[in-house]
């Protein structure tokens, strides 16, 4: 599906991320853990096009997308969510899926809709409310983005990545800063979305996710240290000593 | 909209009518830079540029090839829209301050041009007059056909601009003003619709521009001078970025009082920048967006505003 051939990407002289070579394969869903900073933001903001890379090369359904722009990778079916929620605060949360659900980058038709249609309009609404229904926040289609609760944020970002239906999702902590019930609401809705989608998955709580994921890769220090089968990554000398001796290593210090 | 023009004909009770037709030019320019900073979020410190292109494409198209009012209004079209497709390709790139200056800059080469370097062209500093020959009833030097006619074209302009913005793209604009790298992640090329609305706006700024040189018959470099600007941002301030009665709102109180203060008071600047401060520190979002802000207070003490349905 997507795939990183010796990928670098340098600040100064700082390596952020350092040779990696990933494969993801489709219908997946793969996990990738490492301390803070190892790089696994950097390595997703690589894959997304969010930054260029210093070095390597980044293969999607076959094609080279290293010098393509987000919005390009989005159109062959990429979507991601991001480390903090990013959603738009200023609007109301139905306005938030108005972009992504109505698909108006695609050119050619609906060009007049797009400058000239109102949005409120009943097709653009039933859509947003079926995307909303998807995370389970229909009722809440008319607040104030602002106003909603980090996990109903991380939801609604959740359900605009999915109505831009990818063929893989790349998700930057999805769990983080949530409680354990919203956890709950987002662990189902993975598995729930993985019968049609690549899913790959940047995540500390990767206790949550075991149950979810066929693979795990491990970075540390922007490198790549071990690979596969997510228990026996796990239980894997180097990986337990880049996890566990660093944590000694601090409590010490 | 019927507010609007309900709203205009009843000041000319309380105004002189010339004083409202020039208004309603300022409103539409006004407009037009409420879409590039209200909406987009993209604070230009050389707007007046285009409204100044409009001006002397006009008044040039008036004088050289026919006193045509609807060829002038074209010729100003064109010229703006021209010139800010082509500089808007660069100056999209570019973004907060250095947006705000490169504007600038270009405005002041602009200026110049018409000062000095276009001199042959423009008269620099004495002015350039024109005259419009009367189309059937439509005969500028007659104050009420002027004021009807100003008033039409501000509605047509904002009867566009509100189509414009309560569109998916207008919610696009929006999005690009908030966080502009979470849109290219929906899949939008952000740069292209950027430079979109920055034509549009510009060329309405270049059809305000037109305006003016019809209605006064005459145009200099000070009209489209880099300090103009700062009436348009203040307007837009007065009456709420990001919102279109605002920016009429905006238009008219700021207009009316520089009228009011200059006949009254011979340095009248210091009154401005003394509002500047109250509007900064008190009033940030200006007139509607004081009412907006009461009426959700309001709304809020009566009902949880997420049982609200869209």
């Amino acid at each position: 599906m997507i795939s990183a051939h010796g990928l670098t990407k340098r600040f100064g002289s700082q390596t952020a991320v350092d040779q990696v070579n990933l494969k993801f394969v489709e219908g997946q869903a793969s996990g990738i853990i490492g301390p803070n900073g190892s790089g696994k933001s950097t390595l997703f903001n690589m894959l997304t096009g969010h930054l260029p890379p210093s070095v390597g090369k980044i293969e999607f359904g076959g094609l080279d997308i290293t010098a393509l722009p987000p919005h390009e990778r989005v159109g062959m079916g990429m979507a991601r969510t991001f480390q903090l929620v990013s959603v738009f605060d200023s609007m109301t949360v139905w306005e938030n899926l108005v972009l992504s659900t109505g698909r108006f980058a695609d050119r050619g038709s609906g060009h007049r809709r797009f400058f000239f249609g109102p949005a409120r309009s009943k097709t653009i609404l039933e859509n947003c409310l079926g995307a909303l229904e998807r995370v389970g926040l229909q009722d809440k289609a008319g607040a104030r983005t602002s106003e909603l609760s980090y996990g109903d944020k991380r939801m609604l970002e959740i359900g605009i990545a999915l109505s831009l239906k990818p063929k893989l999702l790349l998700l930057d902590e999805p769990l983080a800063g949530l409680s354990d019930h919203e956890i709950g609401d987002v662990v189902d809705l993975l598995h729930e979305m993985k019968q049609n989608c690549t899913l790959v998955i940047i995540e500390h709580k990767i206790s949550k996710i075991m149950d979810l994921i066929e693979r795990l890769s491990v970075l540390n220090d922007g490198v790549l240290i071990c690979e596969g089968d997510p228990e026996a990554v796990l239980n894997d000398p180097g990986v337990r000593e880049c996890y566990w001796g660093k944590q000694v290593s601090n409590a010490e210090g | 909209m019927t507010l609007i023009a309900v709203a205009f004909l009843l000041l000319t009770v309380v105004m002189p009518m010339h004083w409202l037709t020039d208004f309603a030019v300022f409103c539409i320019l006004v407009l037009s830079f409420d879409l590039l900073y209200g909406y987009m979020g993209r604070l230009s410190f050389g707007h007046v540029l285009y409204y100044g292109v409009g001006m002397y494409a006009a008044s040039l198209a008036l004088v050289h090839l026919a006193p045509n009012p609807f060829l002038a209004i074209g010729a100003g079209i064109f010229a703006s829209a021209v010139l800010s497709s082509a500089l808007g390709f660069i100056v999209v790139r570019t973004e907060g301050a250095t947006f705000a200056l490169v504007n600038l800059a270009l405005n002041q080469i602009g200026f110049w041009l018409a000062m000095s370097g276009l001199q042959a062209y423009t008269r620099g500093e004495d002015g350039l007059s024109s005259s419009v020959r009367a189309i059937g009833f439509l005969d500028f030097y007659k104050v009420p056909v002027a004021f009807g006619f100003m008033l039409v074209c501000l509605l047509l302009v904002f009867g566009l601009l509100r189509m414009l913005t309560r569109s998916p793209f207008g919610i696009l604009i929006r999005s690009i003003k908030e966080n502009e790298e979470r849109v290219k992640f929906l899949g939008y090329d952000t740069l292209r619709y950027k430079w979109l609305t920055f034509v549009i706006a510009a060329t309405l700024a270049g059809f305000a521009g037109t305006l003016h040189a019809l209605v006064k018959g005459f145009v200099a470099p000070g009209d489209m001078g880099p300090l103009e600007n700062a009436r348009v941002i203040f307007a837009v301030l007065i009456g709420g970025a990001g919102n279109l009665y605002g920016a009429i709102i905006g238009g008219v109180v700021f207009e009316t009082m520089i009228n009011l203060l200059a006949t009254n008071i011979a340095r009248w600047e210091m009154f401005l920048g003394i509002m500047l401060l109250v509007l900064v520190f008190w009033f940030r979002r200006g007139i509607t967006g004081y009412i907006a802000d009461l009426a959700r207070k309001f709304s809020r003490s009566r009902g949880n505003p997420a049982e609200r349905m869209p």
